[in-house]
């Protein structure tokens, strides 16, 4: 599942950063390393610093909330401390937690187009940037439509279609599905794990659904009180005992995988992280039963 | 509130919906100025009919009559303060010339809620955002404009549920006098503005990660174009104000008066 490459696409070290007026630093000596085509998945208990975190990958933190911003932090070859938040989005598309607020214009494909316009790409571009980029997260049939007309599983894919159009390195994703149903949550992680597979888009995936999401993942981070406290293969994270006393939900199989292993069941091979890999270990195990 | 429902854009297919809005735009305004040139009743009831046809072309008859019943209150209140005052004036006489007068207010009046109202029900918001951005209003106004327009459903909505979530908790809205009315509605207010604030600022950061202010020359995804029906209804429109100027000042306008002498005789 690790993919080998050589170029960090996001590089981070000491990262500490405080809030204008805040007591304490919401995210303290973050050191990580994304490697360009990765899927990584953060996760944390509530308050950890993971949006903090996002912010700071397109520039959010330090230009727009101001504050203070300690250590390096490299996004796309760029120093993100150098560079404001609308050149950083050439590189880094963010997508944000409620779709309602991150849509303005009155129909689809006008939101989609809305970053192209601001960089002044030329109109016969737009249309063919906008159009792909509809297609591929599948609401080009929704392109006249006003946002208030869509669910919420359509708007957020409206939100991934207007980052994806302005073809970015990375798209960061700060907890998408949280105002989904488990449907609509489900074809979003479809439609990123597509643009990372297909695409080679790098994709930064904040998430507490560890069940839908942990078996896309090649590197999982996990963070607590604005600390990384757990890095690398989910594999490797998920089987550790560590996990269950961070509070992180860990896939349900997971579990059932521990649990039987405490058991004294013997299993080959790395912990599961979805049902299928688990239905996998339990029938070889089955098979040398008969 | 009926009388802005005859002012929501409502999504249809037709040939009124299809004009550059900057051309509407111009007729309704050349209506007003029209409306504004006669103080006689029979040119503004002229001007009031001459467009129904294109209420009915532009298939929103529903809406409209809707935007007409809407403004008939303010057009009684117009027709009887002018009316009285007439009335007192000439010495507590009931004239021709005050009902004229009386009336060609009021229609002047209906006269500009109906163009207007045809504006609106027939241009899409978005369309009105692009044609002040293509008459070179600075664009954060045409945003603005259509970042307004964008969330008047999503602020009604969440003042749904405000209300919903205070009535739960035992607020009464519809009790006591006029003044203890609006101070009940302090608990709706005050969380609607609060999330409003919080929103604009999530807002704000989605623009700022969409490259928003990059440049100054931005581009457009649409571009207005004058087709064919643009230059017939512009055409329209010229003939029409310069038809009302020249009637205005070389040819003698019917008044109500001479209408029913005629009729007397």
């Amino acid at each position: 599942m690790v993919k080998y490459a050589t170029m960090p696409v996001i590089e981070t070290r000491n990262l500490t950063y405080t809030y204008p007026e805040a007591a304490k630093a919401s995210i303290v000596d973050v050191s990580i390393r994304i490697e360009k085509g990765e899927f990584v998945l953060i996760t944390g208990p509530s308050g950890c610093g993971k949006t903090t975190l996002c912010r700071c990958f397109n520039g959010l933190i330090p230009h727009f909330y101001h504050g203070t911003l300690e250590g390096e932090i490299t996004v796309a070859g760029l120093n993100v401390k150098e560079h404001p938040t609308y050149e950083m989005a050439k590189y880094v598309g963010l997508v944000f937690q409620n779709p309602e607020n991150q849509l303005f214009a009155l129909s689809v494909e006008k939101d989609v187009a809305f970053g192209l316009e601001n960089l002044g790409v030329p109109r016969d571009e737009i249309r063919s940037r906008v159009d792909w980029a509809m297609k591929i997260t599948g609401i080009y049939e929704l392109r006249e439509r006003a946002p208030y007309e869509l669910s919420g599983g359509q708007q957020q894919r409206v939100a991934i279609a207007s980052v994806l159009a302005m073809k970015p390195d990375v798209i960061v994703l700060d907890e998408p599905t949280s105002f989904l149903d488990p449907l609509g949550a489900k074809k979003i992680f479809e439609v990123i794990h597509r643009l990372n597979r297909e695409l080679g888009i790098t994709i930064v995936l904040v998430e507490h659904r560890l069940d839908l999401t942990v078996k896309y993942a090649d590197h999982i981070i996990i963070m607590q009180d604005g600390k990384v406290i757990l890095e690398g293969d989910p594999h490797k994270i998920l089987d550790s005992e560590d996990m269950r006393l961070i509070g992180v939900g860990i896939p349900k199989v997971t579990r059932l995988y521990q649990l039987l292993k405490a058991d004294g069941v013997k299993f080959h091979g790395k912990v599961p992280l979805s049902p299928e890999e688990m239905a996998e270990k339990v029938r070889r195990i089955l098979k040398t039963h008969d | 509130m009926s009388m802005f429902d005859g002012l929501k854009y409502r999504r249809v297919f037709s040939p009124i919906h299809n004009l550059d809005p900057r051309v509407k735009f111009t007729y309704a305004c050349i209506i007003f100025i029209v409306a504004i040139l006669f103080w006689e009743f029979i040119p503004l009831l002229v001007l009031f009919v001459i467009q129904v046809p294109f209420v009915i072309l532009a298939r929103v008859r529903r809406e409209w009559l809707r935007s007409m019943k809407g403004a008939a209150f303010l057009a009684s209140v117009i027709f009887t303060v002018n009316f009285a005052v007439s009335f007192i004036n000439s010495g507590y006489m009931i004239t021709f010339v005050a009902l004229e007068y009386a009336l060609a207010m009021t229609f002047r009046f209906l006269v500009l809620v109906e163009s207007f109202s045809i504006f609106f029900l027939t241009t899409s918001p978005d369309h009105l955002g692009l044609a002040l951005e293509q008459t070179r209003v600075p664009y954060e106004f045409c945003f603005a404009f259509t970042t307004a327009v964008r969330f008047v459903p999503v602020l009604a909505e969440e003042a749904q549920t405000i209300m919903d979530a205070q009535k739960a908790r035992g607020l009464e809205l519809e009790k006591g006098n006029f003044l203890r009315r609006i101070r009940n509605y302090i608990p709706i207010l005050i969380p609607l503005i609060v999330s409003a604030i919080r929103r604009s600022l999530e807002l704000a950061e989605a623009m700022e990660s969409r490259a928003w202010g990059v440049s100054k020359k931005r581009t457009n995804l649409y571009e207005l174009k004058l087709h064919g029906s643009d230059y017939v209804l512009l055409t329209v429109t010229v003939v029409l104000l310069v038809a009302a100027i020249y009637v205005r000042l070389y040819l003698p306008v019917p008044r109500l008066a001479e209408i029913f002498d005629y009729f007397a005789h």
